[in-house]
């Protein structure tokens, strides 16, 4: 089991936004986590991203306890991340936002940047190679030199996840990584997640947008802070609760 | 930057122009008289000073309070070379190593405070440190400023020239070098977006602390030289006021881009001294091509010929238009 976790709650105010969920993620799946607007979902991928602390419950990672971690510690331990809304580097280009993120698996020293020692040069290339690969495997080659600001949205979004495929990680949390795309770029986006889950990487994704359920093997189903189902997803679209959740009761056989 | 083709033309030619530049500045004291040299030695430091801001602004740290590093770097140096009887070569070198340690110190709780917070915090620092200057009087001489700090040189200030020529050269090939590579990368990541830094691993503290680190460096190290130039140190050169003309320096020369501190430095240093009988206005001045800049190139003068194309394109394209119609 590569994630786990146990009770994980987190209150805001008053108000339980996740509550005692228990979700497990078994190493090279794709796992989706779906559920209606507000359901918390993104809350769980933040706490266990680090960028939230959880109230109660642990969260454990290929067997490390990571509950309250920072989040570029937990970046460390290898773990990448995608947002909703993408934070980009705008200001860079889209090849150098990749490079940027390479800072985990070769950081640069002081020594080698100013004297362009020949062991520096070599590390340089060899990212920059790698970033190049990235960029092919999720289509983004075409805009490699462009400003992240003047992306469309769709490729921002791949940009993100090229990024944090750069992170090299062992789990991908992906923030609806769908969400605004037009269905074009939603079937070049399923085909670039198949793509990285078959290079061995775990993925938990979360979106509303049902049709990610093709490509999931397993699908977790959140309403009001609970798990409120689990399965494959054909389980899942026969599901009373699921169903009830989405449209409301009176859908439900 | 990162391109495999690494010797293209134009890197061979900027490479070229930047030595024939620095031959011709070598070349440049046989022609000058005192004054000028003068005059050129203080452009120097302040290259030095506003490019290492520029340093810690590309990490997103505004700092109002950086003349107070260069002022910790002056102050170490003379001291230790006064009371101890140390080489000025060595005591300046200790000098940028004590700025930094600062700067780091400083950091160490300050790097989590965003935008505005930082910016309060460094001019308090600023203030703060005149005011333990004159804390000490024995050691500091308190307002009066220590005097007859040694010398680096004998008379003749050519050698001073290409002491500060030297220290500038040396000060931008490394800022440069750090810049431009990933190193620098992580620095100008953390000022875009902290929350995509640190999903990358990036600690923002961390490249903060960096930056400050490498920026009060070497203005310690300006300082410090500056001190055994001047052979005159007062709290108050080092107080708010030449912070704040730091980085009015720095933002009418350009923020976006390397040379913007050069070119800042080097026009607004001048300019006030070739008033002649007018310098008294020179803070006016000042205001004045801050606000200019401002409004009409946000990017400093450094943008100017990009700007200038851009307007003559436009100019251009109206002409055809209007004589189409």
């Amino acid at each position: 089991m590569l994630l786990e976790t146990n009770g994980l709650t987190k209150y805001f105010g008053g108000l339980a936004a996740v509550s005692q969920v228990d979700m497990s993620v078994d190493g090279g799946q794709i796992v989706g986590l779906i559920g209606p607007n507000g359901a918390g979902k993104t809350t769980i991928i933040n706490l266990i991203s680090g960028f939230l602390r959880p109230s109660r419950g642990s969260i454990i990672f290929d067997g490390e306890n990571i509950t309250g971690k920072k989040s570029h510690l937990v970046a460390k331990l290898g773990i990448g991340l995608t947002f909703q809304i993408v934070p980009l580097f705008s200001e860079f280009t889209t090849l150098q936002n990749v490079v940027a993120s390479f800072y985990i698996s070769a950081d640069s020293s002081l020594w080698g940047s100013i004297f362009r020692t020949s062991t520096y040069r070599k590390r340089e290339e060899y990212i920059l190679n790698q970033a190049e690969e990235i960029l092919q495997l999720l289509g983004l080659d075409k805009v490699r030199d462009e400003l992240a600001k003047n992306l469309p949205h769709g490729y921002q979004k791949m940009l993100g996840m090229a990024r944090a495929l750069a992170v090299k990680p062992k789990l991908l949390l992906l923030d609806e990584p769908i969400a605004g795309m037009n269905p074009d770029e939603i079937n070049l986006a399923l085909k670039a997640i198949e793509q990285v889950r078959s290079q061995g990487v775990t993925i938990l994704l979360v979106e509303h947008n049902m049709v990610v359920m093709s490509i999931c093997d397993r699908v977790i189903a959140i309403n009001y802070g609970r798990k409120i189902a689990e399965g494959s997803p054909e389980e899942m679209k026969k599901n009373e609760d699921v169903i009830r959740a989405y449209f409301g009761g009176e859908y439900a056989t | 930057m990162l391109r495999r083709g690494f010797f293209t033309n134009k890197k061979v030619v900027k490479m070229a122009s930047c030595a024939g530049l620095i031959i011709l500045l070598c070349l440049a004291p046989l022609i000058m008289g005192s004054y000028s040299i003068h005059l050129a030695i203080l452009v120097l430091m302040y290259i030095i000073i506003t490019s290492s801001l520029r340093t810690i602004y590309i990490s997103g740290q505004l700092s109002l309070g950086h003349a107070a590093f260069v002022g910790i770097g002056a102050y170490t140096s003379a001291i230790l070379a006064i009371r101890l009887d140390w080489t000025p070569w060595g005591t300046i070198l200790l000098g940028g190593l004590a700025a930094m340690v600062a700067g780091i110190l400083i950091g160490l709780p300050f790097s989590r405070l965003r935008a505005i917070y930082f910016a309060m915090a460094s001019l308090f620092l600023g203030i703060m440190i005149t005011a333990l200057i004159a804390v000490f009087p024995e050691l500091t001489q308190s307002y009066t400023g220590l005097m007859n700090i040694p010398r680096l040189f004998g008379f003749p200030k050519e050698p001073y020239y290409y002491f500060f020529l030297g220290l500038t050269v040396l000060t931008l090939f490394v800022l440069y070098r750090i810049e431009h590579s990933r190193v620098g990368m992580t620095l100008k990541a953390v000022a875009q977006s902290h929350l995509a830094a640190s999903s990358i691993g990036i600690s923002e503290s961390r490249a903060r602390i960096l930056a400050l680190g490498i920026g009060c460096f070497f203005a310690g190290l300006a300082g410090a030289g500056y001190a055994h130039y001047s052979t005159l140190i007062a709290p108050t050169d080092f107080a708010l006021m030449p912070s704040i003309y730091l980085l009015v320096y720095l933002l009418v020369g350009g923020t976006g881009s390397f040379a913007g501190p050069i070119v800042g430095a080097i026009v607004l240093v001048l300019i006030p001294y070739l008033m002649g009988g007018f310098k008294g206005f020179a803070p006016f001045f000042l205001a004045g091509a801050l606000i200019l800049v401002i409004f009409l190139i946000p990017q400093g003068i450094v943008s100017l010929p990009d700007r200038t194309k851009s307007w003559i394109r436009k100019l251009h394209k109206r002409r055809v238009s209007e004589s189409a119609s």
